[in-house]
């Protein structure tokens, strides 16, 4: 299952950096969400163990049955606000590149050629 | 350690006027500096009898211990000496730039400035440990650029701030690596250490190395020949920060360096070479270039290089010989020379230039400054009974048995009278010369002193004379443990020796020199090849390769971005050659479970897929939040409720922020964006694809390697599981999140927020009519010339549309549902809060919960209607409010002599089925700021367009 989840994550990835490639910054935009959902899926296939039930202990830290692995869960979460908050600031740069260039096209805007 | 804390008052005081700046009268300010300065000096002072004790004090505060660093400060004779001189001269240099402004802000801003530089310069002679001293080091040369380009306006200050700092900014890296290599071969940094390991060092096969890069840094700190240009043009300061630089601070500090180091690396052939080669031919340099400058304060900066040469050439001398001389003359010349230069900023003022050609007869409008010009004057000339006498009789002392030296001071010496005399009596005293016909009409003639100003010069002047007369008894106290042996000084020789009479004969020389200016000054002489026009000439150069190289720049990211990523590719493909022979499991789907998961894996892939090929962005965006439901839904499925939730809610956030912003780019844009999001060339879209595909399999191969390679069982992990009970959760996520990993939870709300922040940054504008928040003031500045220059930019001259951004959801029903919706999300988020021990949910999901409520608002209501119906949201003050809550307490248990964070030790009671633990408060503080820096974003991106001034 493991090894699905790891070839997907490669997939996911690929799709990813296609998109960031795009022109359209809209687009290149959205590659990078498609990353951060890549590399949360690739977090959670590293856990440590494949659990049947949440991680959710009793008084004495002992469950009934295996639980999956907290730790990744509680990378994934912080990686998920980061990234929501990532993508707010690139779509945020984006507002301001279409109010100032009046385009959303990444090869009009061109101030860096020398 | 009250001592210790000297180098952090002038730092906290530079913060402190800062805040005040408006509110203080600038004589005010000045004369608090001022203060503060004088009770350093008191500080200082009443070391000096322990220190003569002792020898050296060591006040040591551990900082990186696992470095070997810490902040210590090492205090003896030559610290002190330092010390005493940044301070005293300090006081007579903050008295006077309270006078110097007429604006408050700016002399505020200007006092800061100083401030912090006297902190550096006292952090410098006083550190401890040489990686502080180099930060002290580095701190001085960044706080000098900002005082010399502190008339940034003017291209002069630019090019002279500038320069200073590439020049001793190059000399303080040269310094680091002789510093690291000195520390390196003794095995400390502790400067105590390496003072007491002067054998080791001379002996060691790096010594050349360490003493030549030490050489560097001092050299072009202290302005010598070669690189001594940089001080001239370092005149567009403001006089004060002239007088401070030039007297006790910046170039004095590599003259500290050179002695701090002179016992462990001197007296090798090296440094008695080096040392007095370079130390005279900046003597003869600053001596001979300074007698036909037109600019006073340049005339003063020529004086200044010569001092410094003679300082550096008497440091090289073997043994302590020199060291009493050069200590002796360091005092000397900082009175007189920030006494002259405080004068010419008078002079300045109250003419309204500083051409010595222009000025004359200043001494019926300024009397005071005439008097102090003339005693300072007379001391830089050396004329007895003034304390630049002594200096000189000691300097001439040293170097008497050598001829060429000899000469080489003399002609320097004779230079300096000459100049004393000029600027003495060209300024004050000759009547004023005519040749200028529009000089009445400028209106810069007559501009009244303040009455202080004169106060700070004439104190110095004052001390010229005092420590000239009373040179035994009262300078011997404070240089002899600088030196470190019995010294005797006195004014007169006891009888007369050949020092005295050269020193008479360079007076007489002098004064020959100055009856005849009129004749050398008509002279013209062949401009040389200078240092400036060397440097210009590099600098030109490095700009034309520059040239070339940006020939290379396409301007265009997209080709940036390949070529960073295929990079990033080929080298994860070399790194990951290593490590491809691993077994892979095979794929085994062995359950219901199981197969779901795969299935909706599958389902993320396709609507990704989807989303790629799809041209609407709308389309994309709808498919991408699909395959988020997906992934969110595998979470669910491995099980983990609580990242199931964030990210179901984060994905519903994220596809109305898209919404958002597709709303306000104009449809135009986004369909020529899309109509060529294919139109590229076919080789261009193979070359994208081929980068994806080869990051892609270079991702699954370091991905499977991870993940057949993980180690089951997992300490850390069942480690979490087996302490949770102990932090008090039975939700193991939300223990980890909140105690076991919760710094990394504290930084990344702070993040949060000021990814939110930004986002505000980026798109909010004031309102006409409303008072705008300060930070965006200078953007509204800031704004309008980019706005001219682009709408004449533009090739078709169209007015910009005001795109109106006005909710097209705006219907009864939705208007009743967001009403519901928001006190409905409170509740929900209350209970995650309350429940996030125990159940999925916590403090992040709190603040989204109640953020997707606000975003549903700002859809439905529009920007003015939310703002005014829901007064109460003021994003950017709650981010402030959650982070400073969530470090409020997570600082608690440091009260009671716990961890930082350590919430389990803090008596937790339950309520019902609530644990009312400290780690509550943490959720409160951490939903508090995923709430405010939602709302910041929905907020600045719903900001109506209207309103902007297009």
């Amino acid at each position: 299952m493991n090894t699905l989840f790891a070839i997907a994550t490669g997939i996911m990835f690929g799709m990813g950096i296609f998109q960031i490639l795009r022109r359209d910054l809209i687009k290149a935009a959205m590659g990078f969400y498609i990353l951060f959902a890549a590399v949360n899926l690739l977090f959670l296939s590293v856990g440590a163990y494949d659990g049947l039930i949440a991680p959710y202990v009793d008084a004495a830290g002992q469950t009934s049955a295996q639980p999956s692995d907290p730790l990744v869960q509680a990378l994934i979460l912080t990686a998920i606000v980061i990234s929501f908050g990532s993508y707010a600031l690139l779509l945020g740069l984006i507002a301001v590149t279409s109010r100032r260039f009046r385009t959303v096209d990444s090869d009009e805007v061109d101030h860096l050629k020398g | 350690m009250p001592f210790a804390l000297i180098i952090v008052f002038p730092f906290l005081l530079a913060a402190a006027l800062a805040a005040a700046s408006a509110r203080l009268r600038t004589s005010a300010q000045g004369g608090i500096a001022a203060a503060v300065m004088g009770g350093l000096f008191v500080t200082a002072l009443t070391q000096l009898g322990a220190v003569t004790e002792a020898g050296a004090l060591v006040f040591t505060v551990p900082w990186v211990p696992q470095l070997g660093l810490s902040l210590s400060l090492y205090v003896d004779g030559l610290a002190l000496l330092f010390t005493l001189l940044v301070t005293g001269i300090g006081i007579a240099v903050m008295l006077y730039a309270g006078f110097y402004f007429d604006d408050a802000r700016k002399s505020s801003r200007f006092l800061g400035l100083l401030l912090a530089f006297t902190g550096s310069m006292l952090l410098l002679v006083l550190a401890g440990n040489i990686l502080t001293l180099f930060i002290a080091w580095e701190l001085t040369s960044i706080i000098s650029f900002l005082l010399i380009g502190f008339y940034g306006k003017e291209a002069g200050a630019r090019r002279g701030a500038s320069q200073a700092l590439m020049i001793t900014g190059g000399g303080g890296l040269a310094l680091f690596v002789g510093l690291v290599l000195a520390g390196t071969a003794v095995g400390s940094m502790e400067l105590g250490d390496i003072l007491s390991s002067g054998d080791l060092l001379r002996e060691n096969g790096w010594y050349a190395a360490i003493a030549i890069l030490i050489m560097a840094g001092a050299f072009t700190k202290s302005a010598q020949f070669p690189v001594h240009f940089w001080l001239p043009n370092a005149m567009s300061a403001p006089t004060p920060a002239s007088a401070f630089l030039h007297s006790a601070t910046m170039v004095k500090a590599g003259i500290y360096l050179l002695a701090r180091f002179s016992p462990v690396l001197g007296d090798t052939p090296l440094w008695t070479t080096a040392l007095p080669l370079f130390g005279l031919a900046t003597l003869l340099v600053g001596g001979v270039f300074a007698l036909r400058q037109r600019d006073l304060k340049g005339m003063l900066a020529y004086t200044t290089i010569a001092m410094l040469g003679s300082f550096v050439a008497l440091i090289g001398l073997p043994g302590e010989h020199g060291l009493k001389a050069a200590y002796v003359g360091l005092v000397g010349h900082g009175l007189y020379k920030c006494a002259l230069f405080l004068v010419v900023g008078a002079v300045d003022h109250a003419a309204g230039t500083r051409d010595i050609t222009k000025l004359g007869g200043l001494r019926a409008q300024m009397p005071g400054f005439a008097i102090v010009a003339a005693i300072a004057g007379l001391s830089m000339a050396g004329v007895p009974p003034l304390m630049g006498f002594v200096g000189k009789e000691l300097l001439l002392d040293d170097f008497i048995t050598d001829i060429p030296a000899l000469l080489v001071i003399v002609i320097s010496a004779t230079c300096m009278v000459a100049c004393a005399a000029r600027i003495f009596w060209d300024v004050f005293m000759r009547p004023t010369p005519h040749s200028h016909e529009d000089e009445h009409d400028d209106g810069h003639h007559g501009h009244a002193l303040p009455r202080g100003l004169v106060a700070g010069p004439a104190g110095l002047a004052a001390l010229s004379i005092i420590a000239g007369i009373g040179i035994g008894p009262l300078m011997t106290p404070l240089i002899q443990p600088a030196v470190g042996e019995p010294i005797t000084l006195y004014l007169f020789p006891p009888y007369i020796n050949p020092p005295f009479i050269v020193s008479m004969v360079v007076l007489a020389l002098g004064a020959a020199l100055f009856f005849t200016r009129r004749f050398w000054l008509a002279w013209t002489i062949p401009t040389l090849p200078t240092g400036t026009s060397l440097y210009h000439g590099s600098v030109r150069g490095v700009e034309r390769i520059a040239d070339q190289v940006l020939k290379l720049q396409g301007g265009k990211i997209r080709y940036y971005l390949a070529v960073i990523l295929a990079t990033v590719a080929g080298l994860l493909a070399i790194a990951l050659v290593r490590i491809i022979p691993f077994s892979i499991a095979p794929i085994t789907v062995s359950n219901a479970s199981d197969a779901l998961k795969a299935a909706l894996l599958i389902l993320s892939l396709i609507a990704t897929g989807y989303s790629l090929l799809v041209e609407k962005h709308i389309v994309a965006a709808l498919t991408l939040g699909l395959a988020g439901y997906a992934i969110g839904g595998i979470f669910l499925l491995e099980p983990a409720p609580d990242v199931a939730l964030v990210q179901f809610l984060v994905e519903t956030l994220a596809t109305v922020l898209i919404f958002l912003i597709l709303a306000r780019t104009s449809e135009q844009e986004r369909r020529m964006a899309m109509e060529r999001l294919w139109g590229q060339t076919r080789p261009g879209m193979l070359r994208d694809i081929v980068i994806a595909t080869v990051t892609g399999v270079a991702m699954t191969i370091f991905a499977l390697a991870a993940v057949s390679s993980r180690p089951t069982p997992n300490p850390i992990s069942r480690w979490h599981l087996l302490n949770a009970p102990r932090v008090g959760v039975t939700d193991v996520v939300a223990g980890i999140v909140t105690d076991f990993r919760g710094t990394d939870t504290l930084i990344e709300i702070t993040v949060f927020g000021m990814a939110g922040l930004g986002v505000l940054t980026l798109l909010a504008r004031p309102q006409p009519g409303k008072t705008t928040p300060l930070i965006f003031k200078w953007r509204r500045r800031k704004e309008a010339p980019l706005k001219l220059e682009q709408s004449s930019a533009d090739d078709d001259q169209e007015a910009p549309q005001p795109v109106m951004y006005r909710s097209r959801f705006a219907n009864p029903v939705t208007q009743l549902a967001a009403r519901v919706v928001l006190p409905v999300a409170f509740v929900i988020a209350l209970g995650h809060i309350a429940y996030a021990g125990v159940a999925p949910g916590d403090g992040f999901t709190a603040g989204v919960i109640i953020g997707l409520g606000i975003a549903l608002w700002f859809v439905v209501f529009g920007y003015q209607e939310t703002k005014t119906r829901l007064r109460w949201l003021q994003p950017a003050p709650l981010i402030g409010l959650g982070i400073t809550i969530a470090l409020a307490n997570a600082a608690l248990p440091l009260l009671i002599d716990r961890e930082f964070l350590s919430f389990s030790s803090i008596s937790s009671f339950s309520l019902a089925d609530i644990k009312l633990a400290s780690v509550v408060i943490f959720e409160i503080g951490i939903c508090l700021t995923v709430l405010g820096g939602v709302s910041t974003i929905m907020e600045a991106i719903s900001h109506p367009l209207e309103a902007e001034p297009l």
